[in-house]
C-alpha cells in the first residue's frame, strides 16, 4: 500500500501522483490531508483501490471504469459522476448530485445526500443509509435507487425504468411518480443488497425491507405525443 | 371567393394551429430549425468590400491563401489542426441514422475537417473514420464513456443549442429503436426528453470545476470546448471564458434540430449574426481575443456565411444542416414517402417522426439503406471543399494570405442594422449607425 500527502498539493499533482503509483503497479492507495480538493481520483480505469484519509470536494470519483474509491470523510458535489463500472463508498455525507448519470457501479453514503441524488443515473445502485434532498432520481433511467431514510420533495421526477425503496417518509411524490407493490421476493433480495453494502451499526437502525416503500415511473411520461406514437407503433 | 380578405393577425396557417391545438391538446413539436421569414439582420444584409486601389487583391485561382485552422491553444497539449475553419457540427446517432453519423465523419476527415458526436455518444464507426472527433459532454450524459472521452481529440462541454436554448432536445419514439435504447440506457420505444441542466453542475463558478475535471480525464491534453444556444451570448460569453474554455461555440438561433417544440424553434435566442458581434466584442472587453478561439453555428449555409462569420471574428464555423443537404435531406427523390409523413420536397421539416425520406434521421433499416454511405461522405466532401474554396476566393479578393486575416473592415453594412449589430459602415455614409 502506497500512502500520497496531499498537504501542499493540487488537485493536479495528487492525481498524476496517483496515476504514477497506478502506472507501478500500486493496488492500494491512501490520500491522506485531501483537503476537500476538487476532482480527486477522476478517470481512474483500473481496480485499485483509493482510501481519502478525509473529506473531498466536487467530483470525487467521477468517470471511473473499475476503482473502489473510498472516502472516509463527506463528499461535495457530483460524486462518482457518470461512473462505468466500480465502486465508491463515502462514510459521511454527500453533495448534491450525488451518483449523476452513472452507468453503472455502486455508489454507498453512510450518511446523507443532497438534493438530485442519482439524478439521471443509467444503471447500478446507489444507496443511502440516511436521508435524501429534493428531486433525487430526477430522469433516472435505469439501475437502483435506495434511501432508508427519507427523501424529500419532488422524489424520482419524470424518471425512465430506475427503482426507488425509501425506509422513511417521502415528502412528495415527482411528476409521474407511483408507489409500487414489492414483487414476491423483491423484499428479500432488497435486504441482500442492504446487508452486503453497508455496515450492520447503520442497517440496525433502518425499516426492514419489506417496510420499505418501492417507488417507479407511472410512464405517463414515456409517449408524452400518444397520436404519433400510434403511427410510430405502426412504423415499428 | 375573390375580393374576400384574410386575416393578418389571424392568417389561414395560424388558424389551422390553433385549430390543431384545440382538436388534440398537444403543441407542436418538429425538427429542423426555424421556418420563419428572415425579417433580422443576418449574413445577407453584409457585402463585402474586395480590393481596388487601395488594396491589392491575391490572384484568385493562384496565390496561396493558408485555410489552416488551429483550436484550442489556450490552455490544451495538442489544439487541434484543421486543413480547413469549417467544420461538422453534433448531431446524435439516434437523431441520425449510422449511416449519416458514419458519412459525415468519413466526409470531414476527408475534407480535413472535424466532426462531433452528438447527444447520443460515441459511436466506434465513427471514431474509426473521424480524423478529429470532437466529443460532446451534454446535460443527458446520454452513452457517456470515459474510454470514449479519452479517444477524442477535443470535449465540448454543451450548455444549450441555438435551435432551443434553454431546453433539452427530443428524441421521440420511433427513433429510440433496440440499439438506440441500448446505447442510451433508456426503455425502447420511450418518447426520450433530454434534460436542460446538467446533472451535476449549475451555474458558471461550479462550471469551472467541471472544466478542470474533464481536464483531468483527459490528462490536460485536448482543448475543452463550451458551447453555447446564444441567448445572453455578451455575458455568456466571459463567463465561458472565465470557465477555462480554449474554445466557445456560439449556437445562433438559425440553428438546426431533431426535435424540439416549434415554439422553441421560433421564438427563442438570438441571431448568429448578433451572435458572433456579441462574442467578439465579449472576448475583446476581457482581452481574450485570439487567446480564445470562437466558432460560431446557426444556420451557416455556404462559404459566403462563414466568410462573413469568420470576418467578423470567428475562427472556424460549424455547419449541421447544411451538411445533412449535402446528405440528400429535402432532395426531390421519393417524394411519395414525403407525402406520406405530410411534407413535400424542399418543405420537410419532419426529423421528428423518424420516417426520413431520404434515409439521414431515421432508424428504420430499409430507409437508412437510402443513404448509401460512400457517396455520401464523398458529397459532405465536396461541399466542405466548396465552401472552403468560396471562403478563400472572398479572402484573395480582400488581399488575405490566410483566411483567418479577413477583418470587419473587409465589409460594409446594406442595412441599418446590420451596421448597428456588427459596427461596420452603412453602404454610401462612411458611418457605423447606433455607435
Amino acid at each position: 500500500m502506497a500512502e500520497i500527502d496531499a498537504t501542499g498539493r493540487t488537485s493536479r499533482e495528487i492525481n498524476a501522483a496517483i496515476r504514477q503509483l497506478i502506472a507501478d503497479s500500486c493496488k492500494e492507495i491512501t490520500v491522506r490531508n485531501p483537503g476537500a480538493r476538487h476532482n480527486l481520483a477522476v478517470a481512474i480505469l483500473n481496480d485499485t483501490h483509493i482510501r481519502l484519509a478525509g473529506s473531498a470536494g466536487y467530483y470525487c470519483g467521477g468517470l471511473i471504469d473499475g476503482a473502489a474509491i473510498e472516502i472516509e470523510g463527506s463528499a461535495g458535489w457530483g460524486v462518482a459522476e457518470s461512473m462505468l463500472s466500480g465502486t465508491v463508498r463515502v462514510r459521511g455525507s454527500a453533495g448534491s448530485g450525488a451518483a449523476a448519470a452513472i452507468r453503472d457501479g455502486t455508489v454507498v453514503i453512510h450518511g446523507d445526500a443532497a438534493a438530485r441524488l442519482g439524478v439521471s443515473m443509467k444503471g447500478g445502485q446507489v444507496i443511502v443509509a440516511g436521508d435524501c434532498g429534493y428531486m433525487a432520481g430526477f430522469m433516472a433511467q435505469k439501475g437502483t435507487l435506495i434511501v432508508c431514510g427519507n427523501a424529500g420533495e419532488a422524489f424520482a421526477d419524470s424518471m425512465y425504468a430506475t427503482v426507488c425503496y425509501v425506509g422513511g417518509t417521502i415528502a412528495n411524490l415527482g411528476t409521474d411518480a407511483v408507489i409500487a407493490a414489492m414483487d414476491p421476493g423483491e423484499a428479500d433480495h432488497l435486504e441482500e443488497t442492504l446487508s452486503a453494502h453497508l455496515p450492520a451499526s447503520l442497517r440496525s437502525t433502518k425499516p426492514a425491507a419489506a417496510d420499505f416503500k418501492k417507488v417507479v415511473a407511472g410512464r405517463k411520461l414515456w409517449n408524452f405525443d400518444k397520436r404519433e406514437w400510434r403511427i410510430w407503433r405502426e412504423a415499428l | 371567393m375573390p375580393g374576400l380578405q384574410t386575416s393578418g393577425i389571424f392568417a389561414p396557417r395560424i388558424i389551422e394551429e390553433i385549430q390543431a391545438k384545440a382538436e388534440s391538446g398537444l403543441y407542436s413539436i418538429r425538427g429542423f430549425g426555424t421556418l420563419r421569414e428572415r425579417r433580422w439582420a443576418t449574413f445577407d444584409d453584409l457585402t463585402f468590400l474586395p480590393c481596388t486601389l487601395t488594396r491589392i487583391p491575391l490572384e484568385g485561382y493562384r496565390e496561396n491563401c493558408s485555410t489552416r485552422t488551429v483550436l484550442g491553444t489556450r490552455f490544451a497539449k495538442k489544439p487541434i489542426q484543421l486543413d480547413i475553419p469549417v467544420m461538422i457540427t453534433g448531431m446524435s446517432w439516434g437523431a441520425l441514422s449510422y449511416n449519416a453519423k458514419v458519412a459525415l465523419a468519413k466526409g470531414a476527415a476527408a475534407a480535413g475537417s472535424s466532426n462531433t458526436t452528438g447527444d447520443g455518444g460515441m459511436l466506434q464507426a465513427e471514431r474509426e473514420n473521424s480524423r478529429t472527433l470532437i466529443y460532446e459532454v451534454l446535460p443527458s450524459r446520454y452513452g457517456i464513456n470515459i474510454h470514449h472521452m479519452r479517444m477524442a481529440d477535443a470535449i465540448e462541454l454543451t450548455i444549450g443549442q441555438g435551435a432551443k436554448p434553454g431546453t433539452g432536445g427530443l428524441l421521440l419514439g420511433s427513433k429510440v429503436s433496440d440499439r438506440i435504447a441500448e446505447q442510451r440506457d433508456l426503455p425502447i420505444g420511450v418518447d426520450q426528453r433530454s434534460p436542460a441542466r446538467h446533472p451535476d453542475f449549475l451555474g458558471p463558478d461550479d462550471m469551472i470545476i467541471k472544466v478542470e475535471e474533464l481536464r483531468e480525464a483527459t490528462d490536460w491534453q485536448v482543448p475543452i470546448f463550451i458551447k453555447l444556444g446564444a441567448s445572453r451570448v455578451y455575458d455568456d460569453v466571459k463567463l465561458a471564458a472565465k470557465a477555462g474554455a480554449d474554445v466557445i461555440v456560439v449556437d445562433g438561433m438559425e440553428g438546426g434540430t431533431g426535435a424540439s417544440p416549434a415554439i422553441f424553434q421560433e421564438h427563442t435566442g438570438i441571431p448568429t449574426l448578433a451572435a458572433v458581434s456579441e462574442a467578439r466584442c465579449a472576448l475583446e472587453d476581457i482581452g481574450l481575443y485570439g487567446e480564445v478561439q470562437l466558432i460560431i453555428a446557426g444556420g451557416i449555409r455556404d462559404g459566403v456565411d462563414a466568410a462573413k462569420a469568420m470576418a467578423l471574428g470567428a475562427d472556424a464555423c460549424y455547419i449541421g444542416t447544411a451538411s445533412l443537404i449535402a446528405l440528400n435531406c429535402n432532395k426531390p427523390i421519393y417524394e411519395d414517402d414525403y407525402r406520406a409523413i405530410g411534407a413535400a420536397p424542399h418543405a420537410c421539416h419532419h426529423c421528428h417522426t423518424g420516417r426520413c425520406p431520404v434515409g439521414i434521421t431515421t432508424q428504420d433499416p430499409e430507409l437508412m439503406k437510402r443513404l448509401e454511405v460512400e457517396q455520401g461522405a464523398e458529397r459532405v466532401r465536396n461541399l466542405l471543399h466548396v465552401m472552403t474554396l468560396e471562403i478563400q476566393m472572398l479572402a484573395r479578393a480582400c488581399g488575405k494570405s490566410d483566411v483567418h486575416h479577413l477583418e470587419p473592415e473587409d465589409m460594409a453594412a446594406l442595412t441599418l442594422e446590420a451596421s448597428a449589430i456588427c459596427g461596420i459602415p452603412l453602404v454610401g455614409t462612411r458611418k457605423v449607425f447606433g455607435r
